[in-house]
């Protein structure tokens, strides 16, 4: 059984990996940047899209499992690889108490709560400048020697592949039907006996923990933290992304994440009106079809297959 | 520390308030009646200080200040009731699933778009609009001149709002569908127009606050942040859907913020505010004056 799937995972990777060959030094790096937000988008739409708890603090997390991991590093010379699962665990555990916070929140309370949980965090690192540097930016040890981003593709790859592998069982497994039962009607999955409780922390925890993983993970790559990286402009870009895509379905995350990145990066010489674009693109999508690109595939594919078959 | 000096940073933190609780009431005011979280709130202040600006510099001069602030409103309540028109009404048109969700996707994308054109249209720079007095005295106590004239363009403001919720047929529409929608559909109000007057009032108080805050706090793309920052802070201290609370908390915040940063220290204002709110979530999570019910 657990071949098996080690076989799937080795051959989708051995698929993707030698995508980097045709492409140059800088659009390794973007393509790089696009596994992180692939990661961010999935493990999002975990919390928000699959159990319905519209959180806005995920950026917060990726910020936390950076900063702790390069902290750790830099002050008690911890090795990076040892580092980066500190920072994702932090993460789930600080997930775990902001999901016990909102247990009993609603949609609206839940969103102002995490709001301002994020916010609180950015003021904190930007004011505990002893330790974080503040606005200045904490510049972090780069995880390898080189700075190839042909060699961090690798490990991004291998990081996105497993993440959404996990992510993937947990929401086709029993806990997938959980969480979806909760995010439909809460009182009635627990009066069919769904810990609801349990499950939405569990959720949180998970969510946060890869938030961390890839918030470390990039901060390593990159080399700078800033509290920017706090700021709710990427929180929204977070939710650009999954929308575009397609959120509560699972390959929306990650087909937006690539889709908005790229573009991003190919509209780049037209500056902010890409930002105005993506906006106004979602605000259409949101009108029209709200199952994202996703959603739209799979009402056109029907339609165009009975066109061809006719 | 003599009092002299504590009391004049008493009226401070009082004058800040009273604008914080400006921005606060025009998102609880939208809350109490379409029961959502309007996210770009900033971006309609951002809309309104920029109005402002360009109404000063180029159309009406510096003296005539006090009439682009009403016009900037008003430019901001018709985009407002334009926006609620085609981007927030469907919600209540037919059978939609997930509200909340769909009213914080519209209006985090909104915050987005409005940001990002603001750049393109006018550039990443700071304006700075020119000062609408010079420094004043309340009693002893000397107060910028700008200070004072957004505390009494707020009072002003404020009094307008409490008249038109109070006192007129529209106003006990509004009061009607925030206590219950169907009741009032019963008597014969049109409850889709209502709320486009609700979201139109709402946004055109975050650009009073735009508009009377520029020549202090000047005017940039994202000059709505920190106003935002302030007026969910506010909404979760006082209670969402409270009015008296949004005051309350308001003036709270502000001397809060003004003591703590002559008291303990001044690089850590931010945090204050924050802390409070963190606590409130906590013990209290409807807020001083919010709904029993925190079910929304």
């Amino acid at each position: 059984m657990a071949g098996r799937h080690i076989i799937f995972l080795a051959a989708v990777y051995a698929f993707l990996a030698p995508i980097p060959l045709w492409l140059g030094e800088y659009f390794i790096h973007v393509v790089n940047v696009s596994l992180y937000y692939v990661i961010m988008a999935a493990s999002w739409n975990l919390i928000a899209g699959y159990t319905g708890q519209f959180s806005l603090a995920h950026h917060a997390f990726a910020a936390m499992g950076g900063y702790t991991s390069a902290l750790l590093v830099i002050h008690s010379g911890l090795p990076i690889l040892l580092g980066i699962p500190v920072g994702g665990l932090l993460a789930g555990a600080v997930g775990f108490f902001l999901g016990t916070l909102c247990l009993k929140m609603r949609a609206i309370y839940l969103g102002l709560a995490t709001w301002a949980f994020a916010e609180s965090f950015r003021i904190t690192l930007s004011m505990g400048y002893r330790l974080t540097r503040g606005d200045l930016g904490l510049s972090t040890p780069t995880l390898l020697a080189t700075g190839q981003a042909l060699h961090y593709y690798y490990i991004f790859l291998l990081l996105a592949v497993v993440g959404l592998y996990s992510m993937y069982r947990i929401v086709s497994s029993r806990i997938g039907y959980y969480m979806r039962a909760i995010r439909d009607d809460e009182e009635a999955a627990l009066s069919m006996g769904v810990d609801t409780v349990k499950w939405k922390r569990f959720v949180f925890v998970v969510s946060s923990f890869w938030a961390g993983i890839a918030g470390a993970f990039h901060g390593h790559y990159i080399g700078l933290l800033s509290p920017v990286a706090v700021d709710f402009n990427e929180m929204a870009i977070l939710i650009i992304m999954v929308i575009t895509g397609g959120l509560r379905t699972f390959a929306g995350p990650i087909i937006g994440a690539v889709f908005i990145e790229l573009l991003s990066e190919f509209l780049r010489e037209y500056g902010q009106i890409r930002m105005v674009l993506f906006a106004f693109m979602v605000i259409v999508l949101m009108r029209v079809n709200r199952d994202g690109m996703v959603g739209l595939g799979r009402r056109i594919w029907p339609a165009l297959k009975a066109y061809v078959k006719r | 520390m003599d009092s002299l000096l504590l009391s004049q940073y008493l009226i401070a933190g009082i004058v800040i308030g009273i604008i914080y609780a400006l921005m606060a009431i025009g998102i609880t005011f939208i809350y109490s009646i379409m029961k959502m979280i309007n996210w770009s709130m900033g971006e309609f202040y951002m809309m309104g200080s920029y109005l402002q600006y360009f109404l000063v510099v180029y159309f009406l001069g510096a003296h005539l200040w006090f009439v682009g602030i009403p016009l900037s409103m008003a430019v901001v309540f018709g985009v407002g009731m334009i926006i609620q028109r085609y981007l927030l009404r469907p919600m209540f048109v037919g059978e939609m699933e997930r509200k909340d969700e769909y009213a914080t996707v519209i209006t985090v994308a909104l915050m987005v778009f409005f940001r990002n054109l603001a750049v393109v249209l006018a550039g990443p720079n700071q304006f700075a609009p020119p000062d609408y007095a010079g420094p004043t005295h309340i009693g002893p106590l000397p107060v910028s001149g700008n200070r004072f004239v957004a505390l009494i363009g707020t009072l002003v403001i404020l009094g307008l709002f409490y008249l038109i919720v109070k006192k007129t047929w529209v106003g006990k529409a509004l009061r009607g569908s925030a206590q219950n929608r169907v009741g009032i559909q019963t008597a014969g109000v049109n409850v889709l127009r209502v709320d486009q007057i609700a979201f139109g009032i709402g946004v055109s108080l975050a650009a009073a606050a735009g508009a009377l805050l520029a020549p202090i706090f000047l005017v940039w793309p994202e000059n709505g942040a920190v106003a935002t920052m302030k007026g969910f802070e506010i909404i979760v201290i006082g209670g969402l859907g409270s009015i008296p609370g949004s005051l309350v908390a308001g003036l709270l915040l502000g001397v809060i913020e003004s003591l703590g940063s002559v008291l303990i220290s001044p690089s850590f204002k931010d945090v204050y505010g924050f802390i409070l709110v963190l606590a409130i979530l906590t013990i209290r999570p409807t807020g001083l004056f919010g709904e029993r019910q925190r079910v929304a």
